[in-house]
């Protein structure tokens, strides 16, 4: 055997880690496993859902008042999404977290780290490998929407694009959390209590302190769960899709940092710390991204289309002043209804809550909201927006709009056959896997690197 | 592969004088309060396989480790081809095979090599020379962890003579071999030493080290307890006909 003369190394394709890592993903029980823990957790859910939304269309097929109320993405997409939203809270994180620690485990990762790539390059791949896996778990999930287009239902390709572009972000940045705790412990186990105590403690601060006011309301915003909910709602937010994937992507940065063994602790806890810093600012300059547009089909994100064009012409500031505590039920009404629409309507918008806003406070003044728009004010304890806008119309002096003539939504009652969909997700589906994974596990040839001892190369 | 004599194989190393590849002063490493190991000083020349001797515990795999900058030194230096080289840099000229290692356990063995083969862009037929010289066609097919420790370490052989590093270590390279196994696998590194490499072995079984290092250092307790050729060790030693075991015994 002649060896090729030695050389020093510094770069290597980017392909063949890239191969390795999707194999170690495919490779491994936990992901076939989480797979099949899907199907039922998805078809039960997606079975719920059909159930229910059947039964409410044999009503609304007589009216159509009912039947407006009869929204596919509400009634089937979300339940169903949210079922794949347990998985991969629970399971998943199981196969990120293999990605990284079945090498830390074998000893192989002392092997990788001297391969000529940055540990970014590394946590990149591992990263790609991880959303492919994310791809494949999301299988059952699309199969859902399949067989709801099959029994005849309506899909509506934008909202549904925004909410399983908020799961996918979810999914990366679960898996980059996973990730970031297998980089910095030393075994599965203790990778996976890091990673399930922020993902299950997400759940907790979202039962035990949101909707309350002042420290817990901000803590309450850091909850993982949170971030789908704009998605949820048909909202798609740059500065929230930004957030996560910033998020995401310090995450996996943090990983590499930790990955290298061979750097000294105070290395890493300084590189950590810039790295943190870095993450810090550009989340706190990203409130500057405002951008949001409305996905949904029956647009509920919205005021009716005349107002959306008259109300961004409004040029003067608008101050609102609430006079209710974050938990009251009427200011979660008007932010649903009003406040959260105004914010993406209007360019110059404040809303204050007022410092005295306690339900045991100033019982005359608690309830009201003041508008305040160049010299004019105004006060009303309504939140609707149907007297909200003309105050903030007569405010401004101008005309209430003209309505725009526009297609009303019509909703999308139906009762389906969902025999279907139990076959398919307790039988069809598990064996289509079991199949697929039995068909991974044969060795492939290895014909075309196989020569004879001693023949020359 | 046929075994050759210990004489020939180090045949040559005295008519190949070369410019020290790698030079290593004052390395120190503790965790905690123990020594793991504490001013070690040497240097090898490319063409050379270096013996690092000693008992279990006696510190090799952390000198292996540290040089290759996989743990980090408390103090000291690595220069190679005369310059100082800072620990996550020494990749680019030096690769460790550790021991006691499955790589990626789950994928078949023909994979793992195939992704070491691309990865130090080495062609097909270049891969295929090495499985071929290792005897590894009948567990091409077989996953990782299914493999013997005698396989398993063939792999591991394979892998470091598929990346082309001036400079490889390996943490006990016949663990796990039969003798007549070693006695195959001794002339396979040679060559790669005589290709130009320098190769650092660490290595317990003090016959295997005889048989195939040019030279030395005997290691105990952290301390390099002396380091040279076999000869010059036995000067040291005052023991002409010893042989390294007797002289490892006499100096550590």
């Amino acid at each position: 055997m002649r060896s090729p003369e030695p050389r020093r190394i510094s770069a290597a394709p980017f392909a063949p880690l890239l191969a390795k890592e999707l194999r170690e993903v495919l490779g491994g029980r936990a992901l076939w496993i989480m797979l099949l823990l899907i199907c039922p957790l998805v078809g039960y859910s997606f079975f719920q859902a059909l159930s229910l939304y059947g039964e409410s269309s044999v009503a609304a097929r007589q009216s159509a008042v009912l039947a407006v109320s009869l929204s596919p993405f509400d009634g089937i997409l979300v339940p169903t999404f949210g079922a794949f939203y347990v998985a991969v809270t629970l399971l998943f994180p199981f196969v990120a977290i293999r990605a990284l620690s079945h090498e830390k485990e074998s000893g192989s990762l002392r092997l990788l780290i001297q391969l000529p790539y940055r540990a970014v390059t590394v946590m990149l791949a591992k990263a790609l490998a991880v959303m492919c896996a994310w791809l494949l778990a999301s299988l059952p999930v699309v199969s859902a929407v399949v067989i709801w287009m099959m029994l005849g239902g309506h899909i509506a390709p934008a909202e549904t694009l925004t909410l399983v572009a908020g799961h996918a972000l979810y999914g990366l940045l679960v898996g980059a959390i996973a990730l970031f705790s297998a980089a910095i412990t030393e075994s599965a186990a203790s990778a996976a209590i890091v990673t399930l105590a922020l993902t299950i403690g997400s759940w907790a601060l979202d039962l035990t302190i949101a909707g309350r006011p002042g420290l817990f309301e901000w803590i309450a915003r850091l909850s993982l769960t949170q971030t789908l909910k704009s998605f949820e709602q048909g909202l798609f937010s740059a500065g929230l899709v930004f957030g996560m994937t910033l998020v995401a992507a310090s995450l996996l940065a943090l990983a590499g940092i930790w990955l290298r063994p061979g750097d000294r602790i105070q290395t890493k806890l300084l590189r950590s710390l810039a790295c943190s810093v870095t993450t810090v600012a550009a989340l706190a300059a990203s409130v500057l991204i405002t951008f949001s547009r409305d996905m949904t089909e029956d647009r509920r994100n919205s005021f009716p289309l005349a107002d959306e064009r008259l109300l961004p012409t409004l040029t003067a500031p608008l101050e609102i002043i609430v006079h209710l505590a974050p938990e009251d039920p009427r200011y979660v009404d008007l932010q649903r209804n009003v406040l959260a629409k105004l914010e993406r309507a209007m360019p110059q918008l404040t809303i204050r809550i007022a410092v005295e806003a306690r339900p045991d406070a100033d019982a005359v003044s608690y309830g009201s909201i003041e508008y305040r728009y160049g010299t004019r004010s105004d006060v009303s304890r309504s939140t609707s927006p149907r007297e909200i806008l003309p105050i903030i119309y007569g405010l401004a002096g101008v005309q209430l709009p003209a309505p725009v003539p526009s297609t009303e939504y019509p909703g999308y009652p139906l009762v389906a056959n969902i025999d279907l969909a139990l076959v398919w997700f307790l039988g069809a589906l598990p064996l289509l896997i079991i199949g697929a994974w039995l068909w991974h596990r044969r060795p492939p040839s290895f014909a075309f690197v196989t020569v004879r001892k001693g023949e020359q190369a | 592969m046929d075994g050759i004599s210990p004489a020939s194989l180090r045949s040559g190393i005295a008519a190949r004088p070369s410019a020290a590849i790698i030079e290593v002063s004052g390395l120190s490493k503790r965790y905690g309060e123990q020594v793991a190991i504490a001013d070690i000083c040497f240097v090898a020349s490319a063409g050379q396989i270096l013996g690092i001797i000693g008992p279990n515990g006696a510190g090799k795999t952390t000198l292996l480790e540290t040089l290759v900058g996989l743990l980090p030194a408390d103090s000291g230096a690595v220069c190679l081809d005369g310059q100082d080289v800072s620990p996550s840099r020494r990749r680019q000229s030096m690769f460790y095979v550790p021991d006691e290692v499955r790589p990626y356990q789950d994928q078949f063995v023909g994979q793992v090599l195939m992704f070491f083969g691309a990865v130090y862009r080495r062609p097909p037929a270049g891969i295929a020379q090495i499985i071929a010289t290792l005897e590894l066609q009948p567990v091409l097919g077989k996953r990782v962890h299914a493999l013997s420790k005698g396989y398993r370490r063939r792999l591991l052989l394979a892998l470091g003579l598929l990346a082309p590093h001036p400079i490889l270590l390996m943490d006990e390279p016949f663990d796990g071999f039969d003798l007549r196994q070693t006695r195959q696998m001794a002339p396979l590194l040679r060559r790669e030493a005589d290709n130009g490499r320098a190769l650092l072995l660490s290595i317990h079984q003090l016959p295997h080290a005889e048989r195939i290092c040019d030279r030395f250092i005997l290691l105990a307790a952290g301390r390099n307890c002396g380091s040279g050729t076999l000869d010059e060790l036995r000067d040291r030693t005052g023991l002409p006909q010893a042989n390294l075991e007797e002289v490892f015994l006499a100096l550590t």
